[in-house]
């Protein structure tokens, strides 16, 4: 348990009391983060999961020269800016033995041939992969490019430039420091994932939408952080010095909103950020923006300015608007991929590094290799987008969540769909492997949704590819199981798999290209499902984001509460 | 660049017409004063013409009305809470295949319209309400120009509380707020009336049908894309034929719904019925076949026979199956029953989707106690596990939120607030094994949105995904595009209790939804980085501001259309034509370029002969004002000046032309300063009465107001300033130029 920071002043308090009397929205004055324990646990296989804490995050009021005006009218049609609930980033200095990786071993063979290794990507090696504390710096973006820097001691890492706190930017509203934070950081290193409420920046244009930290170059004394902002704008910040960089700054790369953002793993520099427009933008933290204009010359791909004549195809390539190996790399965007014009929600890397995920608004979800920039398959939600993607630990599956209330388990490698996860009551807003309770067999993910709920999933590959086995845990056998599984075995090789569904007709007009990139929508009577091993409600209010550590799960709500619930302590982890 | 210049030289062109204005009643402050009359005499021609609504701006370069009825857009006419009926009308309307068969319905055969031509609608060109008419004399209140209904949405916009002296100022008065925007719609016009009988048209007798058909056609033959229209008559029909219905009270869209669906079946049935008692002398087989070829392209042979020949359309789109299959407990036995339906009621849960209620409406019910069921088997009332299944899915699925919940303690139905999202596709979890196509799937297409804390009050408005223009806001008469996030404002949770009530999905498929998502993609892209636009370029207020901006971004008064009431009530038509006429002619003509030279001469004198005026105005202002507070008269005074000094030097940095372009704006920005100084000197004393609190913080910014406001405003200006080409600067330097004066004054 840690102490909660004194409740910040707010000096111009008068001005919330005008704008109380003026009739305007009462602003929400919460100043302090409450931490309560109510009681409530769930019961799984594995023993009993007890909800340790709910922080409840506080809500500072707005600065009051920007209050916001509630427009009364229900039916007012200015169009409301992007929004996000409340998303947590875990950060851990102690060297904590990472989950356990037995699939180490697998996870070469399971990568087939369509994704083989590119010969120059060797050094993206397995062993890299699963250091959390980043002992393979120098296996980053692109390797051998100009544009990978190798700083390597920590002392010597370069800070933003602009000092947060000082700074008299329009963009940043004001920021409540709990001075102790340098100070906590430092004496307690070994502590484990405790979030400290100590800091709260507001912003003052725009609001934050995803952020994320470098796990390469995190420390005791350096933190990289990047925050993504509905304006497009990027902000690199260091928390412990408090300086603070703007990338993308007025939007000048790009002005759609960052929905997602991600380092690249292994990389110190480069960030991956999804813009709302459908395009994926790699940025350098220490590269100056430049105006971004399209380098039709550089035309990595022939066909690229025949695309833009005739109107891109967004089915069966992305559209490289700016290669990671163009030779002007001296400044940000590292690189642009366009991969639709629809809303990318989320993405994830892949366990080794060599592709990533994309789902979007539009229902796909896109396996990409960003190494070669190369899109290798879509992938269909049943209906509606998809909000959240998933890898599992060892890169053979790929998990989705989305607006069909479902979750959809996918196999890469085999181009198909494993199963689909009925249990949530709204739409999917997270979801996330236990890396703790996966093994080579089984494989169990968490996820949570606009209904409040967390559900938590096993299968295995037993059950999948012997349908007849005597797996316990899968209480609910479905009929329709068996021919997928069939299906599965004998179409097993992802040589040349056309899928002919009666029906289903997907895009079996288009070109071979096409087919070969487009999986089609499975019917739902071809399709196994499979039902949760716990549906909890976990929070009265839409969760959005969830993570497993090795203690407990943890869960946030969109209002703000942030809930920890222990693993059961009779039975431990089977991560031996 | 074309576009900007074509836009100016229409612009011009407009002002041409301006003279012609001078017939037109206006309001005016100092009214009953010569000068004062003489000096609205002259501000008649300085009135900028109306804004163009968001629809229209959309629809400028919409190209020829189309024959289908597709781009046609209508608001209907609200008689006092009828809002659930033109809620539902619309959303049929835009129902494509249903839209498509109502007007083929009875089909044209020579035998069935014995005059042999096209059966005519009894339409009505109502005159549009007199925009300062004597009605609104008599109140002796006001309607709102352009000018000021700009300035006041700046203010709106700019983050201010509404000064407390607009309490006297009704809502239709407040710019953005619906009340406006319906009210400007009907002085836009044009009016459509249909309140005449229409009798034996469709050699039918009146009835609801005919009624809708009246309506459908009415809006397909029109002339113009946008208007009003006035479903008077379809709602006596209604109102004739449905007894519950005949009060002025606030009604259920969904029951009006299914209402309307029924009297459509049955009217068509009953139609078919005398259709083939007519025909039983012909040879029966080969009418009939014809009869529904003609019908419709897809009218399914149904094998549960509900459909009597002829009639299968209507069923064909709305109606599906159901099927209960209930499993006594006693003796195990099932039975099944099918039963057709137009729409699932669906019952509702805190923080849950569509998709999961409608799971639950197929959930396993167990029929105990008093609702026993009577088993045929072991004769007798057993309990028994009931399931409701969907057998045949329909091609247009009417989704019912039962929002309204009947609660015992308050013995009056409730509404219920949970948040239930609903998806842009569909499919359906839970269909029978044996039905056909049971992954089909659809798309939303139509919300009707209940908004009111209760069953017993509220309004109804409807949200519709038309066929290429998007999504639009149906709210009685206006209509507005509205971005595809908009749709997803009715989830429930959001503050106003605005929920979606009926939704309505169509069958689709997954290629059109993935083409469509395409197109639709590249319009959210631009609307995203809009939004970031606005959120750099304006001071932190986000969303809110956004409209404003976005408006401001394009010349807000694009005259493209001649606004006059009074000429369209002449000819609805003609102004139509007008505007393509204008939209195509804009990058020709040398006579155009002439009239608009004349037309900036006359405006020049107008302006001078305004600025003599203008003075003298002052003047009188002064005196009237002189029974007025001392101190708050002299810095008004003084802004005053200031004002039109500004207003003066950026009329004189302009280029010639766009001096004279802005020339006839400030007159007409001093009188709405003017008018505000008023309404809030006339308020102050009402508030005083009531509202202390208001007038208190009224007082206070009022202080505050003087030093501080120049200088916000003009950073809002400044921010406001879109990034255009230097060529329609003149234009846009004029209506901020305007904003700006009227702000230091308020």
């Amino acid at each position: 348990m840690f102490v909660l920071p004194p409740p910040p002043r707010y000096p111009t308090q008068a001005a919330y009391n005008a704008a109380v009397a003026a009739g305007q929205a009462t602003p929400m004055i919460e100043t302090n983060n409450i931490l309560t324990t109510p009681e409530e646990q769930f019961l799984v296989g594995e023993g009993t999961y007890v909800l340790k804490e709910d922080l409840h995050l506080a809500t500072p009021p707005p600065h009051p020269s920007e209050a916001p005006v509630i427009n009364p009218n229900p039916l007012a049609t200015t169009p409301q800016p992007a929004t996000a609930g409340t998303k947590v980033s875990l950060l851990s200095f102690a060297i904590r033995p990472p989950p356990p990786a037995f699939f180490r071993l697998t996870s070469a063979t399971t990568l087939s041939a369509s994704i083989a290794e590119h010969p120059n990507e060797s050094r993206e090696s397995h062993d890299a992969k699963f250091n959390s504390d980043g002992e393979g710096q120098g296996t980053s973006f692109s390797d051998g490019g100009p544009s990978t820097s190798k700083t390597k001691d920590a002392n010597k890492r370069r800070k933003p430039k602009n000092n947060m706190t000082k700074s008299n930017s329009s963009f940043i509203s004001r920021v409540i420091i709990n001075e102790s934070l340098t100070k906590k950081l430092a004496d307690r290193p070994g502590t484990a994932f405790s979030p400290l409420p100590t800091l709260i920046i507001l912003f003052t244009k725009a609001h934050c939408l995803c952020h994320a930290v470098n796990k390469v170059t995190k420390g005791p004394g350096h933190l990289d952080l990047i925050m993504g902002f509905s304006t497009g704008e990027i902000i690199w910040w260091e928390p412990i010095s408090q300086r603070y960089t703007r990338l993308n700054k007025n939007g000048i790369i790009n002005k759609t909103p960052v929905s997602e953002i991600q380092w690249i793993p292994g990389s110190e520099n480069h960030f991956m950020a999804a813009h709302m427009d459908g395009s994926l933008v790699v940025y350098d933290k220490e590269k100056e923006d430049a105006a971004f204009n399209p380098e039709e010359e550089e035309g990595t791909v022939d066909d690229e300015i025949e695309t833009s004549v005739r109107g891109v195809d967004h089915l069966s390539r992305i559209q490289i608007l700016k290669s990671v190996h163009s030779k002007n790399q001296k400044t940000n965007p590292v690189a642009i991929w366009k991969l639709s014009n629809q809303r990318i929600n989320a993405f994830a890397f892949s366990p080794d590094n060599r592709h990533i995920a994309v789902v979007s608004e539009d229902g796909t979800m896109r396996i990409i290799d960003y190494l070669k920039e190369q899109l290798l398959n879509i992938f269909n939600a049943y209906f509606g987008g998809l909000s959240c993607v998933c890898w599992s630990p060892d890169g053979k599956y790929v998990v989705t969540g989305g607006q069909d209330d479902l979750i959809s388990i996918w196999c890469p490698s085999e181009r198909s769909l494993i199963a689909r996860c009925r249990g949530h009551q709204s739409w999917v807003t997270s979801v996330a492997f236990d890396p703790w309770r996966c093994d080579e067999r089984n494989y169990r993910f968490g996820s949570v949704g606009e209904d409040g709920r967390l559900c938590l999933w096993d299968f295995n590959v037993g059950m999948l590819h012997r349908p007849k086995a005597s797996s316990v845990r899968h209480r609910g056998s479905i009929s329709s199981r068996t021919t997928n599984l069939q299906r599965a075995e004998t179409q097993g090789t992802t040589a040349s798999r056309m899928r002919s569904n009666s029906g289903y007709s997907g895009l079996d007009g288009a070109d071979d290209d096409i087919q070969s990139i487009s999986v089609p929508v499975e019917p739902r009577s071809m399709t196994a499902t499979i039902p949760p091993v716990l549906t909890k409600k976990a929070d009265k209010d839409p969760l959005c984001w969830l993570e497993f550590t090795d203690e407990s799960i943890m869960t946030s709500s969109k209002t703000g509460h942030l809930r920890t619930w222990k693993r059961p302590s009779d039975s431990p982890a089977p991560a031996e | 660049m074309t576009s900007l210049l074509s836009r100016f030289k229409t612009g011009a062109a407009m002002g041409s017409l301006d003279p012609s204005l001078s017939g037109r009643p206006n309001m005016s402050l100092f009214q009953g004063d010569a000068k004062a009359a003489a000096k609205e005499a002259q501000k008649k021609k300085e009135e900028p013409p109306p804004e163009l609504t968001p629809l229209e701006k959309m629809l400028q370069n919409a190209g020829p009305v189309r024959e289908d009825g597709s781009d046609k857009f209508y608001g209907l006419e609200n008689f006092g809470n009828t809002c659930y009926c033109n809620s539902m009308v619309q959303a049929l309307y835009y129902t494509t295949v249903f839209r498509e068969n109502v007007l083929n319905y009875p089909p044209l055969s020579p035998s069935e319209t014995p005059e042999g031509f096209k059966p005519k609608v009894n339409v009505v060109v109502r005159a549009p309400l007199a925009e300062n008419g004597t009605t609104n004399q008599a109140n002796g209140k006001k309607t709102l120009t352009t000018a000021e209904a700009l300035a006041r949405r700046k203010q709106i916009n700019s983050g201010q509380v509404i000064p407390a002296t607009q309490q006297g100022i009704r809502p239709e008065d407040k710019p953005d707020t619906p009340e406006y925007k319906k009210k400007q719609a009907m002085l836009k016009g044009p009016i459509l009336e249909l309140a005449q009988e229409n009798p034996g048209a469709y050699g039918m007798d009146e009835c609801t049908f005919t009624g809708l058909r009246d309506i459908f056609m009415t809006l397909v033959e029109a002339n113009t894309r946008t208007g009003v229209l006035s479903p008077q008559r379809f709602l006596e029909i209604f109102k004739r034929d449905n007894e519950m219905f005949r009060n002025s009270m606030h009604q259920d869209a969904h029951e009006f719904y299914g209402l309307v669906l029924n009297d459509v079946i049955s009217n068509v049935e009953r139609n078919a019925m005398r259709l083939m008692e007519q025909e039983t002398k012909r040879a029966n087989d080969g009418l009939l076949q014809s009869l529904e070829s003609a019908l419709s392209h897809a009218v399914m042979p149904t094998s549960n026979g509900v459909n009597s020949p002829g009639t299968g359309w209507v069923h064909d789109i709305f109606e599906g199956v159901l099927t209960s299959e209930t499993k006594c407990l006693t003796c195990e036995t099932t039975s099944q029953r099918d039963e057709t339906f137009l729409d699932l009621s669906i019952d509702l849960e805190e923080h849950s989707s569509v998709t999961s209620c409608l799971q639950k409406f197929s959930a396993e019910e167990m029929l105990c106690e008093r609702n026993k069921f009577h088993c045929d088997h072991c004769g007798g009332l057993q309990e028994a596990e009931k399931r409701m299944k969907i057998k045949r899915l329909p091609k247009v699925l009417a989704l019912h939120l039962k929002r309204f919940k009947y609660t015992e303690d308050y013995s009056r139905l409730q509404k219920l607030f949970h948040r239930v999202v609903y998806p842009y596709e569909l499919r359906m979890f839970n269909t029978t094994e044996d039905a056909e196509d049971p992954d089909r799937l659809y798309e939303l297409y139509a919300v009707i949105v209940h908004i009111g804390g209760n069953a017993y009050h509220g309004h109804y408005v409807s949200v519709i995904k038309t066929e290429d223009r998007g999504w639009l806001l149906f709210d009685d008469e206006m209509v507005e595009p509205v971005d595809k996030h908009y749709v997803r404002n009715f989830f429930g949770d959001k503050p106003g209790m605005a929920c979606a009530y009926v939704l309505l999905y169509q069958e689709t498929t997954f290629e059109k939804v993935r083409a469509q998502q395409e197109a639709e993609g590249l319009e959210e892209v631009r609307i995203a980085s809009e939004k970031a636009n606005v959120a750099t370029e304006e001071n932190g207020q986000g969303g809110v501001t956004n409209g404003l901006t976005r408006q401001v971004s394009q010349p807000n008064a694009i005259p493209t259309d001649d606004p006059l009431p009074t000429l369209l009530n002449q000819a609805e038509g003609s102004s139509a034509l007008a505007r393509s006429q204008t939209a195509k002619a804009d990058p020709k003509s040398k006579e155009e370029r002439k009239e608009a030279k004349a037309a900036e001469k006359a405006a020049e004198k107008a302006r001078k002969a305004a600025e003599k005026d203008e003075q003298k105005a002052k003047e009188k202002q002064r005196k009237e004002r002189e029974t007025q507070l001392r101190e708050a008269r002299k810095t008004e005074a003084e802004n005053l000046k200031k004002a039109l000094e500004e207003s003066k030097k950026t009329a004189e940095e302009e280029p010639p032309k766009a001096k004279e372009a802005s020339g006839p704006n400030i007159p007409s920005a001093s009188g709405s300063m003017g008018l505000l100084n008023r309404t809030r000197q006339g308020s102050k004393s009402m508030s005083r009465k009531s509202l202390n609190f208001l007038s208190k913080d009224k007082s206070k910014r009022e202080n505050s107001e003087g030093p501080a406001e120049p200088a916000q405003n003009g950073e809002a200006v400044n921010a406001e300033k879109p990034p255009h080409t230097p060529t329609i600067k003149e234009r846009f330097s004029f209506s901020l130029g305007r904003k700006k004066s009227h702000n230091v004054l308020s």
